[in-house]
């Protein structure tokens, strides 16, 4: 086997879990069960790349399970704007994350359960990991019906979509993720999964809609904690592995050297935003001034998360081909965020010193910011 | 002799290599740029022959330029592509840096270079066509374009001949 040297700390987890060291040890071969304390979204994908990145998997397997507070979950090459409700994420205080795995968004509570399957790439097997959750389902109520999809997806009765699958695949190591509704609030599931945002073209990975049901309304006995552990004892006598489920904080620079920084670098507007493919917005809007009705058409290029071009149409008779050209200038370059723009606009606002204008562009930077 | 090797030297940084020039002088490899060409000794720099790692990406030099692409067994492997994440022109790799990755069936494959160079194309048809990567891998589905800069390593990558081998002993 090989120990890469961060592995060390790694080591130490027993001293932290209370677990003897006769129960809990590294074995060469065989699996591990992990379980985060953490419901920050970063914290817990930060653990996935530091698992990623660091643990030798290649006659190791490791079962990562973790819940979040409320959060919007989009794929790695997924477009936030077509993807969900921003504006309300925002006043909710529903964080948004990106993954580094493909698919589609989802979106986390406590009610959800995720699992993270690390193998090496050769043993990488979605379809295996996922029969692993439906007899543990069963193992608890074998009445339930619940099946895999070609997509991955789990479906409950043939028709309800109980859980979602995503992947990465590195050079030597790969992970399946999958979601499992549990008790999640599915008036905030599908509020917040609506897109407002109109007029984007992208290439970006759409997601695939479906009609979703929790676990919980099915089978009202059920609780996280039950599911959890069923999981963890197929998944143990599945890979011969200890029926421990060794508790971790992924936010313990001291057990994980480096995670800080992975998980900063999830929550940087660069990653969240910024790694949106390029796409373009095209928009008509309504202006409505001292009882005229005016449309202004809008159009801008967005690449990395900044605004590559811009045009916007508006009526001369109602402002200044020049005022109009200034706020294109100023927001090119920008970030596509309403917060940089708020910033913007307001420094060109205060050049403005007649106050009919003034209120017209004013009028007009809001509209540009319902955009964002 | 010195004024044509400083100007042997300006014409390969047009072309994008970066190693001093009696680095460029020690390998005529890559001299494919200049009349020195046809004098070359590397087959694998002359004949754009495909080489492959063993991470399953291609790469096949013309010109000091190498073009990158996934092999057959690895886009069969894939599954249907459906978005393509390439670098940014200008980006310098390391030989196995990640420079991207491909998603297919809810997966996302990092890819990472065969070689040491700068990337001086990306296939810009993968945007509106991510499926070409599937259709035509060897051709129109090609990721990168990037300069060579340490023709050596092409040497430490395997043959068409060595990669099928390899691919038959995987599946063994």
């Amino acid at each position: 086997m090989i120990i890469r040297p961060s592995m060390k700390k790694f080591f130490q987890l027993h001293h932290v879990l209370k677990i003897p060291s006769t129960g809990f040890k590294w074995a060469p071969k065989g699996g591990l069960i992990l379980q985060s304390v953490s419901q920050d979204i970063y914290h817990n994908l930060a653990l996935e790349d530091w698992i990623h990145d660091t643990v030798d998997l290649e006659n190791r397997q490791v079962l990562f399970l973790w819940r979040n507070s409320s959060t919007v979950v989009i794929g790695r090459h997924q477009n936030p704007w077509q993807e969900c409700n921003l504006k309300l994420m925002r006043q909710n205080g529903i964080k948004l994350a990106r993954r580094r795995s493909g698919g589609g968004t989802v979106y986390h509570d406590l009610g959800n359960i995720n699992l993270t399957f690390f193998t090496s790439r050769k043993r990488y097997e979605r379809m295996e990991n996922l029969r692993l959750v439906v007899k543990a389902l069963k193992a608890l109520r074998p009445q339930l019906d619940v099946q895999a999809t070609a997509r991955c997806d789990l479906l409950l009765n043939g028709i309800f979509k109980i859980s979602g699958t995503a992947a990465k695949l590195g050079r030597t190591v790969a992970y399946h993720h999958c979601t499992l509704l549990c008790n999640t609030d599915k008036r905030i599931l599908s509020s917040v999964l609506k897109s407002p945002y109109n007029g984007i073209k992208s290439n970006a990975t759409p997601s695939v809609p479906a009609l979703v049901k929790n676990l919980l309304e099915e089978d009202p006995t059920l609780t996280c904690e039950m599911l959890l552990g069923a999981i963890a004892e197929e998944y143990a006598s599945h890979n011969h592995a200890d029926n421990h489920i060794i508790v971790i904080n992924p936010a313990d620079e001291t057990e994980f050297p480096g995670i800080g920084n992975k998980a900063r670098e999830l929550q940087a507007w660069d990653w969240l935003y910024g790694k949106t493919p390029k796409f373009s917005i095209s928009k008509c809007l309504s202006i409505v001034d001292e009882q005229s009705c005016l449309d202004i058409k809008i159009n801008m290029d967005v690449k990395n998360g900044k605004i590559e071009t811009c045009n916007i149409d508006v009526p001369q008779h109602w402002l200044p081909q020049a005022m109009c050209d200034k706020l294109k200038d100023s927001l090119i370059g920008s970030k596509f965020c309403p917060t940089e723009t708020t910033t913007v606009v307001n420094a060109l606002l205060r050049t403005c010193a007649d106050y009919k204008l003034y209120s017209k562009w004013n009028l007009l930077c809001q509209k540009v910011l319902t955009l964002m | 002799m010195a004024v044509a090797a400083a100007a042997a030297w300006r014409a390969l940084q047009r072309v994008g290599l970066s190693r001093p020039p009696s680095a460029f002088l020690a390998r005529p490899g890559c001299g494919a740029a200049l009349p020195r060409r046809r004098l070359g000794t590397s087959p694998a720099l002359l004949l754009a022959a495909r080489r492959f790692t063993d991470k399953h990406e291609w790469i096949a030099v013309e010109n000091c330029i190498g073009t990158v692409g996934i092999s057959n067994f690895a886009q069969e492997a894939l599954g249907d592509v459906v978005y393509c994440s390439l670098p940014e022109i200008g980006m310098k790799l390391n030989k196995q840096d990640e420079f991207g990755a491909l998603e297919s069936v809810k997966a996302a494959s990092e890819l990472y270079s065969p070689l040491t160079g700068e990337v001086t194309e990306i296939n810009t048809a993968l945007a509106d066509n991510p499926g070409l990567v599937n259709k035509s891998c060897y051709q129109d589905g090609w990721l990168i374009k990037m300069t060579v800069d340490n023709p050596s390593e092409l040497d430490e990558l395997m043959s068409e001949e060595a990669y099928e081998k390899y691919i038959k002993s995987m599946e063994d």
